[in-house]
């Protein structure tokens, strides 16, 4: 009995979760999104975001690093060690981006409406 | 020139490893690692600033300017580190073997133009860092006694096999 009352609440509690999340894509509330730079990889590599969200990128390396369009059509500046930089996501901010010093650290924003 | 490229690639290594134990570079204290560390940051700090000066290919450039941009970067945290610890690094026979090859390779390297320099630094490059992450990954990193000395080498090692990656990306395209 004590059991069964509790899986009705956690079901109850995943309910309210994906209500709330479907509030999100109705109202387009901007959302925030972290990206951290490490050991010369963007964590996550692939993001789903939506025009007017912010994106903060910090680097937790020595090496300085930067997020930038394959396209050159936005970038970051240079990002030291612990420093951030965030960016309003625009129009053109879809699609693959790159580390302009580390050509081999790729990633990718996908923007979703 | 390839075979001289091998020959010259295998002596470094051979000069680093050593094989007399009064030569052996995992007998090395913490200070005389950092020293080697920090000359052989200098060192490719060198070799890009000739890159600089010499090639006129766009892709070197970057390459040569990332070099010195993280080679610098390391160096920072390395004497910021020995200052907290109060010490000075010591100098030692690997230090000055790799000061002696570097100062021949600068020497022969200065004296190529256009596509024999880059594929000469390019192909430098390449065997530079898998010489030296093979020491800092075999010889140094076990034997480290201090934590922080031992987290930044691991760190370092990171970003020398990152430009290792670089540099094999370099040598496919000036090839
Ligand atoms: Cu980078």
């Amino acid at each position: 009995m004590q059991r069964r009352h509790f899986l009705q609440t956690s079901v109850a509690a995943l309910a309210v979760t994906g209500s709330s999340s479907a509030i999100h894509a109705t109202t387009k509330t901007p959302a925030h999104h972290d990206i951290t730079i490490s050991r010369f990889k963007f964590v996550p590599d692939t993001l789903d975001v939506r025009i007017g969200d912010t994106i903060t990128w910090l680097n937790k390396d020595i090496a300085p690093h930067t997020a930038t369009a394959n396209d050159d059509s936005w970038t970051t500046d240079e990002l030291g060690k612990k420093q951030s930089q965030t960016l309003t996501i625009t129009t053109e901010m879809s699609g693959k981006y790159y580390c302009v010093y580390h050509p081999h650290m790729k990633a990718k924003l996908i923007i979703t409406s | 020139m390839k075979l001289k490229m091998t020959l010259l690639a295998a002596s470094l290594i051979v000069s680093m490893t050593g094989t007399a134990k009064a030569d052996d570079p995992s007998k090395l204290n913490d200070l005389e690692i950092a020293h080697v560390a920090y000359v052989a940051d200098v060192i490719d700090i060198r070799y890009a600033h000739l890159a600089l000066a010499i090639s006129s290919n766009p892709d070197i450039h970057e390459f040569a300017k990332t070099m010195i941009r993280d080679h610098e970067a390391v160096n920072e945290q390395a004497l910021a580190l020995l200052g907290k610890l109060n010490a000075q690094p010591q100098d030692n026979f690997l230090s000055q073997s790799l000061q002696k090859g570097a100062e021949e390779l600068i020497t022969e390297m200065s004296q190529l133009r256009g596509d024999a320099f880059d594929k000469r630094y390019a192909e430098n490059e390449l065997a530079y860092h898998k010489a030296v992450n093979n020491l800092v990954e075999t010889a140094f990193i076990p034997n480290i006694e201090n934590a922080e000395v031992k987290s930044l080498f691991e760190a370092g090692l990171e970003i020398f096999k990152a430009h290792e990656s670089h540099a094999e990306m370099m040598v496919k395209k000036v090839n």
